[in-house]
């Protein structure tokens, strides 16, 4: 059974007069496990694509279904739950806090799960995953004295703090050099085949894109092929 | 480490991102609230005097010579020591009036310093120990008993004039010495700084000549009606059936006073209103640009799982720590304005009720609910429009 069912949506956005379809009639199914690379050039609908995977936007038209669990019909909460979750979000652009220490913006997701968190095992899951990201020395630094690849690699930590099923990244490694975006490459391939989570991953790398287990090609907000 | 990271701990730091503008809305508060918290307290502390004055009374009307409203005002209002006088006779004639339940009388000598007695300028009143009902209660209260000839009992102010307090003194008055046997409550009336005595001792002020008032003259009659009877009947049948007098309703005594509060009070009020709007407008246009800075770290905290409910959280702690830390500044600045000014307010000082601890509790309660209730609402839209931030439009932005 396919974990992520994606049937015809399109997302429409209304432009003055003009409507404009960002993603249009996609369909995609995605198994538990797998490692799927995006690509296609800007505007192509990729982002708004994995938005609307990650309940990040409502699609205008079809469904999408998360394990059996039509996604676009829930409320609002709901869809908070399931991003805090079941998703892990990489965004393209640094999206930390200003004010957090690194340590904090690693705490941030957890803040918003169901229930109380027990007291020490959150924050030593930070110190754990800061240390898989090789910034052990900047856990208490806050982004602000922090490289916009360092700043990177701390968001790639938070997203999987809430221990997610999916993690969802926008060109994740856009501000790495090439050995970090290595290293980094190297982290997710070893989450997905150990901790069974499933990347899809929006990226300009064809190198990186080669190493997923699925390419998926996107132009004007359609699937060219897989 | 991790258990002092809360959402809370998150607005808090908000609030210390930007000290000056954090320390000008809570300077908004604050002067919001201190200006309701003294509006309050004043309007109050007045009312409350001027209905413990009016009470004190204890007549339904208080019947003066043609003429002489103004005059008895003046006595029980302002202080102004001035004189009128009409004939004795007419107590009966009043006390035969339908209607008329109980009638005293008190006639009001000027003393002028240095011309006739020992005491400074005050009044002198005279009243009847038989029929009184206005005087006397007090009197029970703080002597335990009637004043006899040649001994008098000074109100509040005179009694710091002449120095009286734990023992007696005696004072020479239109050439006779009476004995001051004890001090009356303060009232609030011009009465406070007038000296009291039985008017058994008016023939001998007359016998030593001091004083232009003839023999079984008056200058006010108090009234007190029966229970049920019409009020305003009964004030119309006195000043239709004897033309000599002039009839003022208790509640009618402090009317200028009165009128002159209500106007002092609409200042406050306006001021209020203004600096209420003031501070709404202030903590839209701080919020508003709050939110604007802050949409995209909204965004993310939507991203990562935040619910609206979360991002109400953090905003609604830093509108109540704003708030209550204005308001709190508010409450002590407008309750020490309070207190300095009903030293320095001429219309203050002479007040005779100062307002209990549980009214300047509940005044602050007032002002902390108040100030933090502005500053919520003036929050609302902006955060209103920032929870429902769909995370997409904040991502598309980068």
């Amino acid at each position: 059974m396919a974990q992520i069912i994606v049937q015809n949506v399109t997302k429409a956005y209304q432009v003055g007069a003009q409507t404009i379809n960002a993603v249009s009639s996609v369909s995609l199914s995605v198994e538990r496990g797998d490692f799927i690379s995006i690509v296609g050039h800007s505007g192509s609908g990729k982002t708004t694509l994995l938005s609307l995977i990650g309940g990040i936007t409502n699609p205008s038209s079809g469904s999408i279904s998360f394990e059996d669990r039509d996604i676009s019909s829930l409320t609002s909460d709901q869809l908070s739950e399931y991003r805090n979750e079941k998703i892990g979000f990489m965004f393209q652009f640094a999206s930390l806090l200003p004010l957090l220490t690194v340590r904090e913006n690693l705490l941030l997701p957890t803040l918003f799960s169901k229930g109380e968190p027990s007291r020490e095992e959150p924050s030593s899951k930070a110190i754990d995953l800061i240390r898989m990201v090789g910034l052990a020395d900047k856990i208490e630094a806050y982004p602000s004295q922090l490289s916009g690849g360092q700043q990177r690699r701390v968001a790639i930590a938070r997203a999987f703090m809430n221990r997610p099923d999916v993690i969802l990244a926008d060109e994740p490694t856009g501000d790495l050099d090439e050995d970090t975006e290595r290293d980094m490459m190297n982290f997710f391939l070893l989450m997905n085949r150990d901790a069974g989570i499933t990347f899809i991953m929006v990226t300009h790398n064809s190198d990186l894109a080669k190493r997923s287990h699925r390419v998926i090609r996107m132009q004007q907000g359609s699937i060219l092929g897989q | 480490m991790s258990d002092q990271f809360t959402l809370n701990s998150m607005a808090l730091r908000n609030l210390r991102r930007r000290p000056l503008r954090t320390a000008i809305l809570i300077a908004a508060l604050t002067l919001m609230v201190s200006a309701l918290v003294f509006a309050l307290s004043f309007v109050m502390r007045v009312n409350a005097s001027i209905r413990l004055t009016s009470e004190r009374l204890g007549a339904d009307l208080l019947i003066v010579p043609t003429g002489s409203r103004g005059s008895a005002e003046d006595i029980l209002v302002e202080n102004r020591a001035t004189s009128f006088y009409m004939d004795r006779s007419l107590v009966d004639r009043v006390r035969k009036i339908e209607g008329v339940d109980k009638v005293s009388y008190q006639t009001y000598l000027v003393t002028l310093t240095g011309l006739c007695c020992s005491v400074p300028s005050s009044m002198v009143v005279a009243f009847d120990q038989d029929s009184d009902f206005v005087v006397t209660p007090w009197l029970k209260e703080k002597l335990g008993r009637r004043l006899k000839k040649g001994e008098a009992i000074v109100g509040s102010e005179s009694a710091f004039n002449i120095n009286l307090g734990l023992v007696e003194v005696d004072a020479m008055l239109f050439g006779s010495v009476f004995r001051m046997v004890g001090v009356l409550d303060k009232t609030g009336t011009g009465l406070d700084t007038a000296v009291f005595i039985s008017d058994e001792n008016i023939d001998d002020i007359l016998k030593n000549g001091k004083m232009t008032i003839k023999a079984g003259q008056v200058s006010v009659i108090f009234a007190r009606i029966k229970k049920g009877e019409d009020l305003y009947k009964v004030m119309s049948d006195i000043e239709n059936s004897i033309i000599e007098v002039d009839v003022v309703m208790r509640r009618d005594v402090n009317k200028g006073l009165i009128s002159t509060l209500g106007d002092i009070s609409k200042i406050f009020y306006l001021t209020l209103i203004l600096s209420t709007a003031l501070s709404l407008f202030l903590v839209w246009a701080i919020f508003t640009a709050i939110a604007n800075e802050r949409t995209r770290e909204v965004g993310i905290m939507r991203a990562l799982g935040a619910k609206e409910k979360d991002v109400i959280n953090v905003f609604l702690v830093e509108v109540l720590v704003l708030g209550v830390i204005g308001s709190i500044i508010g409450i002590m600045a407008g309750t020490a304005l309070s207190l300095v000014m009903a030293k320095t307010f001429s219309i203050l000082k002479n007040l005779p009720v100062d307002l209990t601890v549980l009214t300047r509790v509940g005044i602050g309660a007032a002002g902390l609910a108040f100030g933090t209730g502005v500053c919520a609402l003036g929050a609302l839209f902006p955060v209103q429009r920032l929870k429902k931030l769909e995370p997409l439009f904040v991502i598309k932005q980068e």
